[in-house]
């Protein structure tokens, strides 16, 4: 019993240093040099803790997102079962998205098969490891590392448009990221409202569709120096019986302000398709 | 002769009506009501003069750029034949760009063939139609408005990275748009360099290649309060035995701070290459 | 305390600081995670640092001399580098074993699972570098 008891003991700890050793080299903060052009997750990662109180109506700077090795959070991800009218289930039906089981070389989502730009909202779920923010007196601009993509907020006061059919020359043209404004609610939390999206992108990675006027809320709030909450509601009454949760991603500040370049150039992915997606029958694994 | 006459005064009269109708419905609307939201060149280019001194060490501000409607002088394009090593005019025979002698069908310019990214210094001089300037304390963004690409240049003081080869840990990735570096030389002028661009770009539309280790100085001049001006040069001494001049673009002050939304879709130029490009075999695909 | 609850409190400890399950299965339905086909002394032709994954080419010589031609995807490009992937950790040229999840198309194509240099250095996938086809970056994903 003494001898089992000895070498069950023996083997657990060889386990624990292990699982130390393991750690160590994947999670310690190095004392390598630093360039100042790299992104080190370790570094992103040792800075815990709040780092002091939030700015007053400041979002500015670089802030690290999901899956960025920066310690974030998990999102909340977008309703996986939303409230469908039948002319919204049929678009959903027909949007064939690889996070719901489909293989890539079965997929519709024009992201995958082409690398069109995600478009709003999908940009500020799907991929959205990290972002920079920057304003000028009647705009804030988000500025999204993946393909690196610029959005833009008016918060000159302008009333959002609303006309997107039509042959008038006062139709507004739908576009990829939309119409934006947003204002301050109170010292922390920015509000930005967007409509007029064009409707053949998709609004999450799963491929929730939306019309030319749904309108989606996003609520920015600043608690800390260092954190940073999104949380996005849409609201499209022609393809949704109620406003669809979008979900809640969180941000942490990067001290470097720096991270990995990211992007999808069109022709690469069309070599990836021919010469591995498609060949394979398609599903690779979560990118 | 009275009815000849009264027949040519009579057809006379008629002629300036209608060309008094057509010039009243091609003349710009100047009374009709105009959405915050959208671009009227005419507006622009009626904005003339300098619009006074322009601010110290600011460019901020949307601007509009080459083939805007806002009466934009012309610019100078890059050397058409600069000169080349050996190596260099190898790469640029190697490069088909569309224009003089070669169709889109025949061409290898990967954006033309597939929406690829200019990538920089080609989406400064390419499609530079409007762009958007911000910045945060340490760094000046140039939000482009083709394609929806933002560069960021770095104004912290740091250097630029030489090490784009090997295998090292300390070794950095040539990205499309490269690391930028910038500080103002004056109150007027603001000089930006950047180098470690990806080699798979090409610098202009015209097909000139570059190496990772170009380095490319831009230089802007804010003169007045309307008017920037963006002077390019790249030294490349692997592939030019002397540095070539990238051309110079000039930029007026948009005041409705708006611009069209224009890009490039993949999976359109897919469908443009497949349906009317590639069968058409003939120039008439000007973008 | 007593021998055996001290026994169990380590062992709790212990499973506490796997971050992960030890033999998680990955769900990937395009590729056999179950046995990885090892191509020694493969010769690498290309290594394609491109999203949405990164694509590692080699000739691989069978035991019949015939050249395979084999395609791979690594994990994404971000999660590549949180684990230390670089565009330049393979170049053409580079003589190593691969072990790959092959295709159940029976295409001479796969996901990664990892690398065995002749310095005796492994470099492993994000998702499916474990030996079982589990994560190998001790769960590090935010």
């Amino acid at each position: 019993m003494r001898r089992t008891s000895t070498v069950g003991l023996a083997g657990v700890a060889g386990v624990l240093l292990l699982s130390a050793l393991v750690t160590a080299q994947n999670t310690a903060p190095s004392t390598a040099p630093r360039s100042p052009w790299k992104y080190y997750p370790e570094d992103a990662r040792a800075n815990v803790g709040p780092g002091g109180p939030a700015p007053k109506r400041d979002l500015g700077g670089t802030w690290a997102g999901e899956s960025s090795g920066a310690g974030v959070k998990g999102p909340v991800r977008p309703e996986r079962e939303p409230p469908l009218t039948p002319l919204g289930k049929q678009l959903w039906d027909r949007n064939k998205a690889e996070s719901r089981g489909v293989l890539i070389a079965d997929s519709n989502d024009p992201h995958l098969r082409y690398c069109d730009p995600f478009g709003f909202p999908r940009n500020m779920t799907d991929q959205i490891r990290a972002m920079t923010i920057t304003s000028l007196p009647d705009r804030v601009f988000v500025l999204i590392l993946f393909q690196t993509i610029w959005r833009e907020i008016w918060t000159d006061g302008r009333a959002l448009p609303a006309n997107f059919a039509g042959r008038g020359a006062n139709v507004h043209d739908p576009t990829y990221n939309g119409y934006s404004v947003g204002r301050w609610e109170d010292d922390y939390t920015f509000v930005a409202e967007t409509t007029g999206m064009a409707p053949e992108t998709w609004a999450t990675e799963a491929g929730h569709p939306h019309s030319v006027e749904a309108r989606v809320t996003e609520r920015y709030h600043r608690s800390s120096k260092n954190d940073l909450t999104l949380t996005m509601t849409m609201d499209d009454p022609t393809l949704y019986t109620r406003p669809l949760k979008l979900g809640e991603i969180y941000f942490r500040w990067i001290p470097s302000q720096t991270f990995f370049n990211t992007t999808c150039i069109p022709s690469s992915l069309q070599r990836y398709l021919k010469e591995m997606a498609d060949p394979a029958g398609g599903a690779s694994v979560a990118r | 002769m009275r009815k000849t006459s009264t027949g040519i005064i009579a057809g006379a009269v008629g002629v300036v009506f209608l060309s008094v109708l057509v010039a009243a419905q091609s003349a710009p609307q100047k009374n009709a009501p105009r959405s915050p939201w959208k671009y009227y060149p005419e507006d622009a280019r009626a904005n003339e003069g300098p619009g006074g001194p322009a601010p110290v060490r600011d460019m901020s501000g949307t601007w509009a750029g080459e083939s805007s409607g806002a009466g934009v002088k012309r610019l100078v394009p890059p050397d058409r034949m600069p000169a080349f090593t050996p190596l260099g005019k190898q790469l640029f025979d190697r490069n088909k760009a569309e224009g003089t002698g070669v169709l889109i069908a025949q061409s290898n310019d990967p954006h033309v063939r597939y929406c690829d990214p200019f990538g920089f210094p080609r989406n400064m001089n390419d499609q530079i139609r409007s762009m958007t300037i911000a910045t945060v304390s340490n760094r000046t963004f140039v939000m482009l408005r083709f394609m929806n690409i933002w560069r960021e240049i770095w104004m912290d003081g740091r250097t630029l990275p030489t090490n784009f080869a090997g295998r090292g840990a300390d070794v950095h990735d040539p990205t499309y748009n490269g690391y930028s570096v910038g500080r103002w030389t004056d109150d007027y002028t603001f000089v930006a360099e950047t180098t470690g661009m990806a080699a798979e770009t090409w610098a202009t539309e015209g097909g000139l290649p570059h190496s990772v280790d170009a380095r490319v100085t831009e230089r802007f001049n804010r003169s007045s309060k309307n008017d920037l001006s963006l002077t390019m040069t790249m030294d490349d001494p692997k592939l030019y035995s002397k540095p070539l001049s990238l051309g110079q673009v000039n930029f007026r002050w948009i005041p409705s701070q708006t611009f069209f939304d224009f890009s490039c879709v993949p999976s359109s130029v897919q469908q443009y290459l497949k349906e009317v490009a590639d069968p058409a075999s003939s120039p008439g695909a000007a973008r | 305390m007593k021998p055996k609850v001290l026994m169990m409190a380590v062992l709790i400890a212990a499973f506490a600081a796997i971050d992960r399950p030890s033999f998680a299965h990955h769900g990937g339905t395009a590729f056999d995670i179950t046995t990885p086909v090892v191509l020694k002394n493969a010769v690498i032709t290309e290594f394609l640092w491109i999203n949405p994954h990164p694509l590692i080419k080699a000739d691989y010589k069978d035991d019949k001399g015939n050249v395979q031609q084999w395609t791979m995807e690594l994990g994404g490009l971000v999660g590549a580098q949180l684990i230390g992937w670089t565009r330049t950790s393979l170049q053409p040229g580079d003589v190593v074993t691969l072990y790959v999840w092959k295709a159940k198309t029976g295409a001479l194509v796969g996901r990664f699972n990892k690398v065995d240099f002749p310095d005796g250095t492994t470099m492993r996938d994000s998702q499916t570098g474990a030996d079982d086809g589990g994560r190998s970056d001790s769960g590090q994903r935010n």
